[in-house]
């Protein structure tokens, strides 16, 4: 089992979350964050710093989500996705996309 | 236990990891049951007369499974009946998250105590077990869990130690820390032959071409460890760390960054993203620099300190009843659907249940009562307060007050 960052954190990634993380298990890319799955101890303290509610325990994702599982297992370990531990300013049209549902087509990977 | 932000392993703590080269700075900690050494943890001498004398398990009423905060309190729980325990943990030293995660980050939700560190939780729980006389068995896994006819549990170590006990209290919060590996595709068949995540003994590498990858204390220790004039010391010392920026030790960056300078070792920024071989042998890491360049570089041996990431293990084996990898219990007693089983702290799970210490040490005082009918079937088990009854002080190893 592990967390999960949903779709609404694309085009935003607000960062919150890492900072909480006592294992270090996020991954950067360049408009998303993922949880790399292998490092995650589920113990859920990020869930609530996200101010777009995009984490969600593995067992808890929406139905329309659940693509996200095997997307946040792919891009953990993508070239060029790396580690994030500090906490940075979201992106700058991230207020114009945080309640921007169905976009996934924007995720650059 | 995520009661606090960043890991950020403080020094000491991996100065006494078994893994460590100044493993003989021995931490206050370890000087309430003085020990051989980091490595080896020693027994209790009656313990050892025991089992030689048997040849066979350890024979003992109650076994815990994790010598973090929850662990070490269930000693003293356990203790209080007269229930005497062994201790089983992975990590080389007690305290589990509190020590692996965040040792130096105040808690401020202990009932009683207004701010204490991971590190100071510990070792106050250290001191307050004392009485109790609980072994510890370090540096190894619960590898077996098996009942026997007999009604008792059958458990083994990943380092052969062997238990016949009335009682198991799993304490195992979110798993037994393991080294995090290198990802890479195929690299895995090099592992203890080329590959390695910890030094057992540095001898082994005296001598050698090595690349280093990491950049926390483990990593800059065994790099200036291997590249200093010594019995170890190595024929070439490449570190290879992501960016030029450390969680070690800064006087630890500062003398890599020295040595350096001299030309006794060098350092890469980059990471390793692909290997090569030559008749079965690793023979060089392709490192990725931050200019995007992968380069080639020759090694006899790699060593890969990435810090250590909890995982659940063969716990999910034990055929207990597990709901998102954590053990169903019942808030009576605490125990597990195996009757004589009980799990506590953040391992267990129930309606309502908390990840807290503080629900942990709660569970620990439930559990032992509720293991006590296993051990003592025929005993009558009366609540008693450490304030007032003679019994306790005689188990704590106080004096009776006596009042006017």
């Amino acid at each position: 089992m592990t967390h999960i960052v949903t779709e609404s954190c694309i085009r935003c990634k607000y960062t919150d979350c890492v900072d909480v993380c006592p294992v270090d298990c996020f991954r950067e890319g360049p408009n998303m964050l993922v949880i790399d799955p292998d490092e995650c101890i589920d113990c859920a303290v990020c869930i609530p710093e996200c101010p777009v509610n995009a984490i969600y325990a593995e067992e808890d994702v929406p139905a329309d989500q659940v693509n996200f599982i095997k997307i946040n297992v792919e891009l953990s370990n993508a070239p060029g996705w790396k580690s994030i531990t500090k906490r940075k300013e979201a992106l700058p049209d991230a207020e114009e996309w945080k309640d921007v549902t169905s976009k996934l087509d924007q995720l650059i990977r | 236990m995520p009661k606090s932000g960043k890991t950020s392993p403080a020094n000491w703590t991996s100065l006494f990891a078994e893994t460590h080269p100044a493993a003989d700075y021995a931490p206050a900690l370890f000087k309430l049951k003085p020990e051989k050494s980091p490595m080896e943890p020693q027994l209790n001498q009656e313990v050892i007369n025991t089992a030689a004398a048997h040849d066979g398990p350890i024979e003992t009423d109650a076994v815990i499974v994790g010598a973090g905060p929850v662990g070490l309190f269930q000693v003293f729980e356990l203790g209080l009946l007269e229930i005497k325990a062994h201790v089983i943990d992975s990590l080389a030293y007690p305290g589990g998250q509190c020590i692996e995660l965040y040792p130096d980050k105040p808690i401020y939700d202990i009932p009683a105590v207004p701010m204490c560190t991971g590190k100071e939780l510990t070792d106050s729980l250290l001191k307050q077990i004392e009485p109790f006389g609980a072994t510890f068995h370090f540096g190894q896994e619960v590898s077996t869990v098996e009942r026997q006819d007999d009604g008792r549990f059958f458990v083994q170590t990943s380092k052969g130690t062997q238990f016949l006990t009335k009682t198991i209290f799993i304490a195992a919060g979110v798993g037994a820390f393991q080294p995090r590996l290198l990802k890479v595709d195929g690299l895995e068949k090099f592992d203890n032959t080329q590959l390695f995540y910890r030094v057992k003994s540095p001898a082994d590498f005296a001598g050698k071409n090595l690349v280093i990858v990491g950049g926390g204390d483990s990593a800059l220790d065994w790099a200036l460890n291997f590249a200093k004039e010594g019995p170890n010391k190595a024929e070439s010392v490449i570190l290879i760390h992501r960016r030029d920026g450390f969680k070690a030790a800064p006087a630890s960056v500062a003398k890599m960054k020295e040595l350096c300078d001299n030309y006794e070792m060098q350092f890469i920024v980059g990471q390793v993203t692909g290997y090569e071989e030559k008749d079965g042998k690793l023979t060089g890491a392709k490192v990725t620099g931050a200019d995007g360049v992968t380069r080639v570089v020759p090694l006899d041996v790699m060593l890969v300190f990435f810090g250590l990431s909890p995982k659940l293990g063969p716990i999910a084996e034990w055929g207990l009843d597990i709901e998102r990898k954590q053990l169903k219990v019942d808030t009576e007693k605490f125990s597990t659907n195996v009757p004589g089983i009980f799990a506590v702290g953040d391992i267990n799970t129930y309606p309502g249940k908390k990840k807290l210490i503080l629900s942990g040490f709660h569970e620990c005082a439930l559990a032992a009562f509720g293991a006590a009918p296993f051990i003592f079937p025929d005993k009558k088990i009366h609540l008693q307060y450490t304030t007032t009854s003679p019994k306790l002080h005689k188990v704590l190893g106080v004096e009776t007050p006596v009042f006017d």
